[in-house]
């Protein structure tokens, strides 16, 4: 693991757990993420919505280290982690739940989250003890009952569930989560949306792409909108709702979203 | 990780062991018995090695007669320079170890399926090489080795050890932190990256520490066989027995190996005298079968058949998660 | 060492394998394009071709280039059946499952033949097997003439089943993108039956070429097998004119590294080239199952 010397530039500077700066991703001539800049806020929610291939999955996986940026540099927790590997970020602290969700289909329920425990944030840990937390961390998210069950036989929800409660049990300072309320029921989302509270309740940093309004809307105290690549707007759930270069990317170019679910 | 079920069968193998143990001193003059011994025991020792990169990490490796073929040679020229053939063997895995680490370095970067091409390349190189380093391996005319040796007891003795140790080291895998690694990384790579699993040294671990105990083996047989050529211990047909002794077996499980392992000799044995080239036949198509209607091999037809379910499933024949239409597995080349 | 006339007599004969290099791979690039499966039972088949040609040689003195021709439809018919009763029944699991798969299949092929056939050397002879055509300083054996020309007429005949026919549109559109081709329309369950026949078919009409030019047994197929996949990863995989591409590479990359190293060492230029060509080829595998975003 490469961990290069702490970076003490002026983004560090600010107590931001998360800071991109200039971040550029081109695959080819696409340019799927352009110069986007933006120091998240310890401890909040913050949603990054846009319409479909913004970037915003692109964004994510920058971060995480699945893909590097073409240029600009990603700084989280008082490291430059740009070219990072995925294992080095998520022990940092840093961990990314996927949009597909994609549990190990042959371990069940605990050992799934086991896994995370085990291998996630700093310090080496027994099996016995990544059993216990692994438990621990399945009651928070209400999945107990289904720990000795394979991850395969959960239904859409119970999985989505399961995709955060593995990554919560990584120990991660902030946590971003890629669509964890599309597909789900409206009950369903309710419960979710009460998960991500409890989550951030417990003073951990999130980050969230979401494509259910209503739901993003409520939980997030910053919104950033992403459009083509680029940064289009950041700020309060009601200014950005308000944003004329927002509505029209959702109505004029983008087409069968809108902001108002 | 513990399967259920797992505890009888834990208790089994050390009673089995000593069992086996005892059989030179019950017929020590018994050749046959004693040959068909070593030759099982050196293949389920082959095959639990194998097991642990190809069935808890999923990387299906078809070039594992290099490092048998490393480890046979290791032995044979520090015997010739004067060496006690016994003291060789650990430096006989550490050059099989070291060459898997040469070679798993860049190829297991690759997915699945391609590491396997690029295994059957790796070995099929190593093969030819080693025919034309003729100064070396003797070349195509062979390396001949003293004949002080002990006894045919003593063999299958020492095989049977070899055997205990890849057990248990596969046994402790297994269950430990390491194989759990090694089971997400196997199912999801990218995932397990994501959860902080380091899966490019993981994969290199388990290809080294099966890569040891295989070369081990090959000092062993070149101990036994007295005679070495390139052609017979860098073949590809002992490459592919771990390959069919772990499916047929059982891929991914303790037992299998084993017992694939005990069936592929008995098979063998058994068509050798009239049909030699039947083994394998029956091995392909036992092959075919196996895929299509029991992916967990005969310990999962065992398991079946006492009624137990939770056998940990394989590796070769996981589907794909529902709603997805058959992605290939996103298993990036990190490294 | 390197006359001019040298280097050109190398040419030539790389040009001559390339074609036969190319044929040969053709079918293990149309199955791996439509359904990314790796079919190592490819070798099981360039086997059976070139056995085949020998029983209608033995038979009925069929001349070869005609049994790899009547190859064709029965080979065809053959891969029919395989991804039908075998490989589609494992499709969904992944991709090593396939491979396994097919790799027992060779083995039970291979092992068949031997058991019909025995394991000795078998070749064809035929009238024009030791001539050799003059041109200018350079003699060339007939059959390696005629194999390359009719290793190029049936890859332009591939040609045009492709780029004008419904089926070969498909069969292309399926290459590119599997779920559009299912979103078009296009049924690619037949698709890939039909690209597993074709595929085989070729395994089978390049084994019944081969039997021109060298001698065989059971075991015939492995080496071309392990050159075949060196010759669609240097060419791209995904990319069907890569074939000849990557035939061209590996067949000059072997007559010249005759010059530096012994003949019995060609083989491993192209393993090497295999190993190296997977790790390194971005254009290869990586871009194919590299990391999604």
């Amino acid at each position: 693991m490469s961990a290069p010397a702490p970076d003490f530039g002026a983004a560090t500077m600010t107590s931001s757990p998360l800071v991109l700066e200039h971040v550029t991703k081109r695959f080819g001539g696409l340019v799927a993420v352009e110069s986007v800049t933006v120091a998240v806020e310890s401890g909040k929610i913050t949603g990054l919505i846009g319409p479909n291939g913004a970037g915003k999955t692109t964004i994510f996986s920058v971060v995480s280290g699945h893909l590097a940026p073409t240029t600009g540099r990603v700084v989280a927790l008082g490291h430059d982690i740009t070219g990072w590997s995925p294992h080095a970020v998520c022990r940092l602290g840093l961990c990314v739940t996927h949009q597909l969700v994609r549990p190990f289909p042959d371990l069940s329920v605990l050992e799934n989250v086991m896994v995370g425990a085990a291998f996630g944030g700093g310090a080496r840990i027994a099996a016995r003890d990544a059993r216990r937390e692994a438990m621990a961390v399945l009651d928070f998210a209400g999945l107990a009952a289904r720990a000795e069950q394979p991850a395969s036989a959960l239904t859409l929800a119970q999985r989505k569930r399961l995709e955060i409660a593995r990554a919560l049990a990584t120990r991660p300072s902030v946590l971003l989560l890629d669509e964890v309320l599309a597909g789900l029921t409206p009950s369903e989302v309710v419960q979710a949306v009460t998960l991500v509270r409890q989550i951030s309740a417990r003073g951990i940093t999130i980050v969230m792409i979401e494509h259910v309004m209503h739901a993003v809307m409520n939980l997030s105290h910053r919104v950033l909108v992403l459009n083509y690549g680029r940064l289009i707007a950041d700020g309060t759930p009601a200014e950005v709702t308000g944003n004329r270069e927002v509505i029209e990317a959702y109505l004029g170019a983008g087409g069968d979203e809108t902001p108002h679910d | 990780m513990k399967a259920a079920g797992l505890r009888p069968a834990a208790a089994a193998a050390p009673a089995l062991g000593v069992a086996l143990a005892l059989v030179p001193l019950i017929a020590p003059h018994n050749i046959t018995v004693l040959n068909l011994g070593f030759f099982t025991f050196l293949y389920v020792a082959q095959g639990l090695a194998w097991n642990i990169l190809g069935g808890f990490a999923g990387y299906i490796s078809f070039g594992y007669a290099a490092f048998f073929g490393l480890g046979a040679y290791t032995t044979a020229l520090l015997w010739l320079h004067g060496w006690t053939p016994v003291l060789t063997f650990p430096l006989a895995g550490l050059c099989a170890a070291a060459f898997s680490l040469v070679v798993g370095v860049p190829t297991l970067r690759l997915i699945g399926p391609y590491f396997s091409i690029a295994t059957i390349g790796v070995g099929e190189a190593m093969r030819i090489l080693m025919l034309n380093l003729d100064k070396v391996t003797g070349g195509a005319s062979g390396l001949n080795l003293p004949t002080v040796v002990p006894s045919k007891g003593w063999f299958y003795l020492a095989a049977l050890a070899i055997a205990a140790v890849a057990y248990v080291t596969a046994v402790w895998v297994r269950g430990s932190r390491f194989g759990l690694g090694l089971a997400a990384l196997r199912m999801d790579q990218d995932a397990a990256e994501t959860l902080g699993v380091r899966t490019a040294l993981f994969k290199n671990v388990a290809h080294v520490i099966s890569a040891f105990l295989v070369g081990v083996c090959g000092g062993l047989f070149a101990m036994y066989f007295q005679y070495l050529h390139p052609d017979n211990v860098f073949s590809f047909t002992e490459s592919i027995s771990l390959v069919l002794i772990a499916l047929i077996g059982g891929i991914g499980t303790i037992w299998g190996p084993i017992l694939g392992a005990a069936v592929f000799f008995a098979v063998q044995d058994y068509l050798q005298t009239s049909y030699p080239a039947f083994h394998l036949l029956v091995y392909g198509v036992l092959l075919i079968v196996i895929l299509l209607f029991e992916p967990r091999g005969l310990a999962g037809l065992a398991a079946r058949l006492a009624g137990r379910r939770r056998v940990p499933a394989p590796v070769a024949v996981t589907p794909a998660a529902p709603g997805t239409v058959a992605p290939p597995p996103a298993q990036g080349g990190a490294l | 060492m390197f006359t001019a006339q040298n280097l050109i007599s190398i040419c030539i004969t790389s040009i001559l394998t390339a074609g036969l290099y190319a044929v040969m791979s053709y079918g293990l690039a149309i199955i791996y394009g439509v359904m990314k499966v790796i079919n190592l039972s490819n070798a099981g088949f360039l086997m059976l071709g070139a056995f085949m040609t020998l029983v209608y040689s033995q038979a009925w003195h069929l001349d070869p280039i005609a049994g790899a021709f009547l190859n064709m439809p029965l080979f065809f018919l053959a891969g029919w059946a395989v991804y039908v009763l075998l490989v589609r029944r494992v499709r969904q699991a992944l991709p090593i499952a396939s491979l396994l798969m097919l790799f027992g299949l060779w083995l039970v092929l291979q092992n068949v033949a031997l058991s019909v056939w025995g394991s000795e050397d078998q070749s064809i002879i035929t009238r024009y097997t030791y001539k050799a055509l003059s041109f200018f300083d350079y003699r060339l054996a007939v059959t390696r003439l005629v194999v390359f020309a009719v290793a190029l007429v049936v890859m332009a005949l591939l040609h045009v089943l492709l780029n004008h026919t419904y089926v070969g549109k498909a069969l292309r559109a399926t290459v590119q993108d599997p779920q559009a081709a299912l979103l078009a329309g296009i049924d690619t369950e037949r698709i890939s039956a039909l690209a597993f026949g074709i595929g085989t078919a070729f395994a089978g009409f390049a084994g019944g070429l081969m039997t021109l030019l060298f001698s065989f047994t059971p075991d015939f197929g492995a080496p071309f097998q392990l050159k075949s996949f060196t010759i669609i990863v240097l060419g791209g995989l995904e990319n069907l004119a890569g074939v000849t591409i990557g035939a061209a590479i590996l067949a000059f990359a072997e007559s010249f590294a005759v010059l530096f190293m012994r003949a019995s060492l060609q083989n491993v230029v192209a393993y090497a080239l295999l190993v190296v060509a997977l790790i390194v080829m971005p254009g290869g595998v990586t871009s194919v199952f590299g990391r999604r975003s």
